[in-house]
Formats: structure tokens, sequence, C-alpha cells
């Protein structure tokens, strides 16, 4: 009797549910409607094309419907795996089917209650049914249905169900597999910064995989808005894994309900598999500092006890969650994305390495368009948010995220700011992406990122170093145009001079070498990188000028992206590394009016992942178009990459004691089938994408079939990259 | 300066310039091309000529920048240019040469403004006219009514005879671009005085009157800011047949600018400012006090015509006590009128009385 109230009580909520939430589900507008169907509409694709490893191609069309006011027809459609014929009334029919609420992962779809939201809103606005068609690739026919919701029972109500042919794209050409929906809704077009058209193009941004088609119509079925973005990258985001709670973001309600609902026979048992991070050295000393037997069942842990546990969770050195639950997008593509549509203008991109905020691994990247010409010059800058792939639309002014471009001093990047405060002002777009396996929002709206200091250091840093390459990139051209402008004397005008005023007297032409000493009275630099789309290498050519009176020896020394994969080539110099992405090379010494010319080329990298150098020198005397090495930088630098490889060091050898523990027969040795248990714990975070017996193979320098210890260590370095490194991390802050 | 150079002679000078530039470039130093500083703060009163002529301050165009290495390559071409029309016995319009320019590559002009100041700058460092460098400005001269006698030499090189009184049209006679005795010769007159006048509208008003008769006067059409040609033929007449010019503008700061260029010498052609100025021309009207005397409509100046009376406070030209009060005033007062203003009293009023009263301050008219 009780069991059948309740389960009246939660059925009779669902569409009152619906109305009374409705303004946090993002269905409290006409306007904000539409963007929230398309919105369900593409995250459910490009989540269903993600997880079946499939590039998505989405397109979505808003009709308007004839003769009723406020009447949109969306029609989406995907190229992913359609919905088996089972599952389809599941899926559009109830509310909060699904599991992601469950694990912890980066997902896209955090926001909103899905597709079945759409039907709910088309059928409350319309009394109108959605029309479904779905097909599957092993299925000869495309299955076509009209759903409707019963929403007393929160269950779907299918009419007009039947098997189709001819289910064909936007080309005309068949389906194989895909899924077509058409909803009839209250609505309303807009253009502008709330508008549809505006959702996809940032959703285009940060899902570089995806073509996304966008169409518009108007009463009289004619064409008012569009674009179509062709995905610039064949390469899917990488699938995310799911991992376990790390201690640092537990708090005590749910660490007693983890300990109250363990299956585990023992606190050991506990500590070892609930938490990520818990190496055994760790889970021995926090059991100790809380005075509790590793053999007692996790249910009986008093309350007090598991206070103590939570306290020695901040005190003992832990590892830090793995990160590779994460999916950035990658600087790289983000750039690619921003330079679609845009001409001639600056863009910068950044990944930061991934961080950890209360347990939750945490990356920010972030980008900016200088010169974006379709952003007003007079007004604030034009701001990109996004949390895990997700366009934020609303909210912005008390968002994490705005807040973290209006902290940055971008004056000293060359950004008119006034005061200091709000946002900068030009013609600029600048990019945030925050993806999180916990984004925290202001409310449940899920439109602002909540405050978080960690968070926010992590933002500035990164806004801080496209900053930097901001100021960079105006003080070069401004260089090179004084530059370009001091050879065109020299070159072109003052010969012309000589050659015109001798023939107008009748004399010999006189010698220029002195005059333009004279006028340079200067050493410049010349410096250039180009991609050989032949041979796909990048080329980079230094050219020193010594304009001077006198001769001059330099060093040379040019930043290059140093990392795995990448190598030197065409190096006719020679030279040495001076230090992680810096290059040295003596040149011999160059006379007045003669120069000095440093080539070489580097394998390895992709298209536009390299645009421009940094030179430095060491020798008297300025040089105009490069900086003057700074010493203790690179004294820095060195120590920097020698601790980060101690820190890596440390981390490996307290993995591989970790690992250790799977040394089942005390033997000081893992065999294989040891080796498969440690894999399974904290050493398989540590190398990452290899299976037990590659490792083995590769690792047992001895023959012996097994690893020690030292081997394991050695199996965790080579598997450790080395972060990437840039140089300009290392320059003074523009602030 | 100048009575007409021979060719040799012109030859000789522009040579003169671009040897500077070359000898500087035997040395081993950059090309420099000396000339005056054109500006307010380097014109000065010579006692001797009566009028304002640059002062002692020279500035050098040096090419060790790239603004300034493209003058002279600029100036090379001009000279060469030059050069080769005096060799042909051709000559062009300034706007021609400046189109002629374009094929000219590192050494083209960008506008034509660039160019005209350009030959000024040969004109200054030679001592030549732009007529010695077969160069013709476009602008035309102004119109001339009055019982005046002269002769110009037409393109068919006769002589002909004509009163620009009897002989022209209501648009009185045209002055061409060369004023010179070989061109113009100045036969016979019967006028006290010699009346330019700032704006057509006026000019058209008093030839309409019959002022040229009633008031026994040659009406000079100045058209804004005179042309060499117009200056020139004021100065040729005045001083020929010794007789007083009176210049009747509005109330603004470029008619006080129109006055100093035509009693002073401008600031732009001070090089021939004793060619071109005629000292003791007077200022007519309209005058500030005018404004509140005749209780003229007026216009408040604008932020632009409050910046050039300032900067004529401090322009040597009126540094007399009677112009800075002139000035001054304007200031106070904040307004300035059109000469077509006394039309608020009727037509003839301008002839009638404002004329008649003003003129009799200098003795004239009567």
């Amino acid at each position: 009797m009780a069991r059948r109230a309740t389960s009246t009580m939660k059925q009779a909520s669902i569409s009152e549910f619906f109305e009374k939430n409705k303004h946090f589900l993002g269905y409290d507008s006409v306007q904000r409607s539409i963007i929230t169907a398309v919105k369900e509409a593409i995250d459910n694709s490009l989540d269903a094309c993600e997880e079946h490893r499939i590039l998505p191609t989405i397109s979505i069309e808003l009709r308007r419907i004839p003769n009723k006011s406020d009447r949109i027809l969306m029609i989406a459609q995907d190229n992913g795996p359609g919905i088996p014929a089972k599952s389809i009334e599941k899926v559009f029919g109830s509310l909060l089917f699904g599991s992601r609420f469950h694990t912890i992962r980066q997902t896209r779809g955090q926001q909103g209650i899905g597709i079945t939201g759409v039907v709910m809103y088309s059928q409350l606005t319309t009394g109108k049914t959605t029309h479904v068609v779905s097909k599957i690739a092993k299925d000869a026919t495309a299955l076509k249905m009209d759903i409707g919701l019963d929403t007393k029972k929160n269950a779907a109500i299918v009419s007009n169900r039947e098997r189709i042919h001819g289910f064909v794209d936007h080309n005309g050409l068949p389906v194989e597999h895909g899924l077509r929906i058409e909803a009839p809704m209250k609505a309303k077009f807009q253009r502008g910064k709330k508008s549809v058209g505006q959702y996809l193009r940032m959703t285009a941004i940060v899902n570089p995989h995806a073509t996304i088609r966008f169409h518009a119509y108007n009463e009289d079925n004619e064409l008012i808005d569009s674009f179509v973005s062709e995905r610039v990258t064949d390469r899917l985001p990488r699938p995310v894994r799911e991992i376990k709670p790390h201690p640092h973001g537990i708090e005590i309600g749910s660490l007693n309900r983890l300990l109250r609902d363990s299956s585990e026979r023992n606190m050991r048992g506990f500590l070892r598999h609930t938490f990520s991070g818990i190496p055994m050295r760790a889970m021995k000393e926090i059991l100790q500092r809380s005075d509790i037997d590793q053999k007692i069942a996790p249910g009986e842990v008093s309350p007090e006890a598991s206070q103590q546990i939570l306290t020695s969770f901040s005190e003992v050195r832990l590892m830090p969650p793995p990160t590779d639950c994460l999916s950035p997008i990658e600087d790289l593509l983000i750039k690619k994305g921003l330079e679609k549509g845009v001409d001639s203008a600056f863009v910068s991109t950044l990944t930061r390495a991934p961080s950890v905020a209360n347990g939750n691994p945490f990356q920010v990247e972030v980008g900016l368009i200088y010169g974006n010409a379709d952003v007003s010059a007079e007004g604030p800058i034009e701001v990109l948010r996004f949390a895990n792939r997700v366009p934020l639309m609303y909210q912005q002014g008390g968002c994490l995220l705005t807040k973290g471009i209006e902290s940055v001093s971008w004056k000293g990047y060359g950004l008119d700011h006034p005061g200091g405060k709000g946002l900068p002002k030009g013609a600029a777009t600048i990019l945030v992406h925050l993806a999180s396996t916990n984004v925290q929002f202001t409310s449940e709206a899920k439109e602002a990122v909540a405050e978080n200091e960690v968070v926010m250091t992590e933002i500035r840093k990164a806004l801080q170093e496209i900053g930097r390459h901001l100021k960079n990139h105006k003080k070069k051209s401004a260089q090179k145009a004084k530059t370009k402008e001091k050879f065109e004397l020299v070159n072109e005008i003052l010969p012309a001079i000589a050659t015109k005023a001798s023939n107008l007297l009748g004399r010999s032409e006189p010698d220029l070498g002195p005059i333009i000493t004279k006028i340079m009275n200067a050493v410049f630099c010349e410096d250039e990188v180009v991609w050989d789309k032949e041979a796909k290498v990048h080329r980079c050519e230094i050219k020193i000028h010594n304009y001077s009176a006198r001769p001059r020896a330099y060093s040379i020394l040019a930043q290059y992206p140093e990392k795995e994969g990448v190598e030197i080539i065409e190096n006719d110099l020679g030279g040495k590394r001076e230090v992680r992405g810096i290059w040295c090379w003596k040149l011999d010494t160059i006379s007045p009016n003669e120069e000095g010319v440093i080539r070489f080329a580097l394998k390895g990298l992709a298209h536009n992942e390299w645009n421009s150098t940094e030179v430095f020198f060491r020798g008297a005397g300025d040089i105009i178009g490069a900086s003057k090495i700074d010493e203790e930088i690179l004294i820095e630098i060195q120590k920097e990459e020698e601790r980060a490889l101690e820190v890596v060091k440390e981390q490996a050898s307290m993995i591989a004691e970790d690992a250790m523990e799977s040394d089942q027969d005390n033997s000081g040795d893992l065999d294989q089938r040891e080796l498969e248990d440690a894999m399974e714990g904290v050493l398989g975070d540590a190398i990452p994408q290899k299976l037990p017996e590659e490792v083995m193979d590769t690792h047992d320098l001895d023959n012996s079939g097994t690893l020690d210890q030292n081997e394991v260590e050695t199996a965790i370095l080579e598997s450790t990259e080395p972060k990437e490194w840039k140089f300009d991390q290392y320059e003074e802050s523009g602030e | 300066m100048s009575e007409a150079k021979n060719r040799e002679e012109v030859i000789q000078s522009l040579n003169e310039v671009v040897a500077e530039m070359h000898d500087r470039m035997l040395k081993g130093t950059p090309p420099t091309m000396t000339l005056p500083v054109r500006a307010k703060t380097n014109i000065e009163f010579n006692q001797r000529l009566g009028v304002y002529k640059y002062g002692k301050k020279q500035t050098i165009r040096d090419a060790s920048s790239l603004g300034s290495a493209r003058q002279l390559l600029r100036a090379l071409h001009v000279i060469e240019f030059i050069e080769e029309m005096i060799d042909s016995e051709k000559s062009s319009t300034l706007r021609e040469m400046y189109y002629i320019s374009e094929g000219w590559g590192l050494g083209k002009f960008e506008n034509q403004n660039g160019s005209n100041n350009l030959a000024e700058d040969l004109e200054i460092v030679t001592k030549c006219m732009r007529e010695d460098f077969k160069l013709r400005p476009e602008e035309d001269g102004a119109r001339m009514i009055g019982n005046v006698t002269i002769e110009e030499r037409n393109r068919r090189g006769e002589w002909m005879t004509i009163n620009c009184r009897d002989d022209v049209g209501d648009s009185g006679y045209g002055l061409p671009y060369n004023v010179e005795p070989e061109k113009i010769r100045l036969i016979d007159e019967d006028v006290d005085y010699i009346m330019a006048i700032e704006t057509g509208g006026m000019f058209d008003r008093l030839v309409e009157n019959g002022f040229d008769e009633d008031s026994r006067c040659a009406l000079i059409h100045l058209k804004g800011q005179p042309a060499r040609s117009t200056r020139r033929m004021i100065k040729r007449m005045s001083e020929a047949w010794n007789k007083p010019v009176m210049v009747f503008a509005d109330c603004d700061p470029w008619s006080f600018r129109i006055f100093a260029s035509i009693a002073y010498g401008a600031i732009k052609t001070a090089h021939i400012s004793e060619y071109l100025a005629t000292t003791g021309a007077e200022y007519l009207g309209i005058t500030a006090d005018d404004i509140e005397a005749y209780d003229l409509p007026s216009d408040k100046l604008t932020p632009k015509d409050i910046e050039a009376l300032k900067a004529e406070l401090s322009d040597p030209r009126f540094s007399t006590g009677a112009w800075q009060d002139q000035i001054n005033m304007m200031l106070e007062n904040g307004k300035k009128a059109e000469q077509q203003s006394l039309a608020k009293y009727g037509l003839d009023y301008v002839t009638d009385e404002y004329l008649p009263q003003k003129l009799a301050e200098f003795g004239l008219g009567g």
C-alpha cells in the first residue's frame, strides 16, 4: 500500500516537476526553450557518437510553422548509432533515464533532463507528438514512430510505428545509421549572442571533430540564417575513464555513507579500493593515525573514527588522482576551431596541464582571438565560456570563468582595460573551457561556474600566458614593421638616390657601405618559420644582419617546441641544446654589412603547431628583433627541469613500492600474474594503454621472466611524458 | 630675387641640390637636403623689403629615416623631370606632374599636396620660381573689373589690349596664371584705389551696384586664399600706378590670414614675399568692431576658429597692437560674421552706407 502511494506520487509529479522547475531545466522563455531543445538534441548526438567512436555529422533545422504564432518545428538529424527498437520508448519517454549522475568522469550532459524534456515541452506547448526516425546499422530498414508522454505513468505513448525504407541524409544519400527527431514547440527564433546559431557556433569550436550544419527558415520557407561548420580533425575525443573518488574531495557525510555501504571486508581493502590516490604506505599511515585496525570491517568504524580518517586524509602524503579521466580539446584544435571564419587575426590557445581541486581533477583551456572583425572595437570583448565542452550562454557576469578574465590586468598585455575592472575592451574574443570530473555551478540552472580558488588560479595563469603571447605578438609586429622600413630604406631607396644623383651630375656612384652602417648603426635579426607542405616539416630561418660599424660575434639561441616525437633536422650549423626548448648556435664573426644565417627544420609537428620562434643572443651590443638571454632564467629552467624530474622519480618510487604489494609469494619480484594484479591498481594508472605482457617484455632487462622493484620503477619513469615546456612562462609577466 | 633666370642658371641651381646629396654620400654620410623651416616660428620682418621673409632657421632633411629618404628620392625625380622639360621646351601643370609621378616607382607621391610642397621646397632652395621650372599651377587667377587697361599676349603670341571695364562681361577679366611682364603689360588706369574682395557673392553685388564706377576703383575677386598670380597682379598694379589696396573680407580668422598673405606675405611662400606682398595694403573690414557697431548677424566661433585665432596671436605678422586688439576682441565676443551679413539692411546698404563710411576713414571714396 505504502509502496503504491509513493510510486503514484512520483508519477504524478513528473509533469508538475517539469512545470515547477522549467527555469533551471532551460524552458523558462520562448527564446531560451529553443536553445535548450537544440542543445539536448545535439548533446545526445555528440555523446552517442563519442561512445560508438563515430565522427559526428549533425544537422539542425528550425522551421517556423505557418499561421501559428511562436511555433517552430525543430528537426535534428545525426549519423550516430541510432537507437535499438526496444530502447526508443525509454530514451524518449522517461525522465532521468540513464546513469550519468552516478559516475565520476567528465561528461557532457549535466544540464537539463535530456531529450525527454524536449518531448515533454513539445507536448505541453503544442499538444503534439514528437516524430522520431531511427536506424541502426544491423537493420535493413529504419523505424519511425510518433512519441508522446503519459505524464502520469512517466512513460511513452507510441503511435504510427512502422518500418520504412528511404531514410536519407542532407545529401539525399541513404543513412546507414542515424537518428532524426522532429519536434514542434512554442519557441521564438532570434539571432545574436543568445541564439541557436551562436550556441551551435560555440559547440562547433569545442567539438572540432564534429561537422555541424544549421539552417533556419521563416514562415514562407525562406532561409533566414545558416552556417555549416566542417570538422577540422578526424580524431575523436579520447575515451574518458571513470575514476574512484579522491580522498581530498570527500566530505564527512559521503565518507560515512561509503563506509556504511561498503562491501569490503576490512578497512585495508576499503581505503585501497574505494579511493584513488592512496598508496599502501599512505593507507597504513591513515589507519595508524586514526587508531583503526586494518582488519575491522568498514561498517564498524565509529563516527569519531571516521572524522579522524577524514583529518588524516589531509595530513598524509597522497598521490594525486589520475587525470586521464579528463578530455581536453587540446590547444591546436581549439585554435583551428577559432580560426575558422576569422581572417588574418592573431589567435593563441593554451591547454594547461591537468590539476586537482578538492580531489577533483580539472583542466583549463583558453583561447584568444585578437583583431576579430565580428566584435566591435569600442565595446567589451566577446567571452566564450564552456564547461566540459558545453557552451554556457547565460549568467556571464556571475561566472568564475568571466571573473577569471576580469581579474587579469589586460592593459599590460596590450588590451584596453579601463580602470583594470570588468572585461577588457576591443575587437577580441576570449575563450575559457573548464574540463572537470565535477564542475561546481552557482545554481541548479548550471549556467555559471562557482567560485573556486584553485580553479581561478589556473584560469589566471592560462590567461596570463596567452596575454604574454599577445604582447609578444604586438611587440614583434611593431618591431618587424620598423625593421622592414629600415631595410627598405637602405636596400631600395638609398641605392635609388645614389643612382639618380650620380646620373644627374654625370658622376660615378658612391660606395654605400659606410652610409648604410651610419643609417642603421645596429644589428638586426629577422626570423621566420614556414611550413613545408611537401616535406611535412617546419623550416626556421634566422638572419642576423650586421649593419653596425664593427665586427660582431654572437651566440644565437632560439626557442622551439621541444617534445616527444619532435626532432631537429637539416641543422647544418650544429649547435647544442641549451635547456629544454632552447637550442644554441655559435655564429662566426659577422663583419659590417654582412649577415649570418641559421637554418634548421623541425620534424614531427603538425601544420600550425609552430608559427614563430623567439630569438635570444649572448654577446656584446643589442640586436634589434632579438633579446639578450637572461642567464638566470636559463638556470631557473634547468632547476625546474630537475625538480620536475625529482617529483616524477619520487612518485615512481611510491608507485613501484605499492606495486610490490602484489608480490604475494614475497619473492621480491613480480611474475607475470603478479604484474597483472598490480596493473589493475595504481600501476595501471601510471602505465596507461599498455598490456602487462608488453611491460614485461620491454622492462625485464635481465630476462628473468620477472620484474624487480627497480625495473618497475624504470617502466613507470619511461611512460611518464615530461610535460611540454614553454619558455615564455618564465618571462616576466605583463602586469 | 629673381627676374626670370636663363635655363643654364636654373639647371645649375638644381644641380647644386643634387650635389649636396652626392657630396655627402662621397663622404660616407647619409645624403641631405637643407631648407629653411617653413613655419610661423621662422618668419621675420624684413625691414628693407617691408615684408615677412623666412628667418635663419634651417631644417636638414636627412635620409636616415624612411620618410625623409623618400622625399630626397622624389626631389631627384622632380629635378630630372624639370630638366627634361627645360630641354624639350615643354611645361606641365603641378597636377600633371603628380600623375606623371605614378611612374616613378619608389619616388612616387602619395597625394598632390606632396608634389606641390616639394615643388615649393625646390623653389626655396634654388631661389628659382616655379615658372622657371616650367611648372604651372592648376588654380586659375581671380576676376577683375574696373577702369584699367592692360595688354595680354595671347596663345598666338599677339598682344591684345583689354579694358577691364568696357571689354569684359559681368564676370570680369580673368587673370592668367602668369602675370609677369612677358605676359601682361600695364597700360593705363583711371581709378583711385584697388579693392580686393574675399567672396564671389560680394564681388558680384558690388559689380551689379556699379561700385567700381561710383567709387572709382578696380574690384578684384580673391576667391578665398588668393592665388600667387592674384597677389602678384595686385602688387604690380599698386606699385606701377601707386594705388592704395583695400581688402574687404569676412570677419573670421581665415580672412585675417588672407589679408596677411596680401599685405605681409604668406608663410608658405615667404621665400618670394617681396615679389607677392603689397606692403601698405589695408584691412577695410569687416572688423570685430563692425559686428557690434553695425549690429550684424553673426555666428558663434567654432573650436577650430578659436584655435586659429589663438595661433594668430603668436604669429609675428599679427604682432601689432591693432591686430592683437581685433583678435582678442573676437575671442572675447565669440562671434564672427560674413561680408554678406550686411544684406540685413538691404541690397544697397553695403555700397551706399557701409563702404563709403569705412573708406572715408582712409580718405578714399569721397
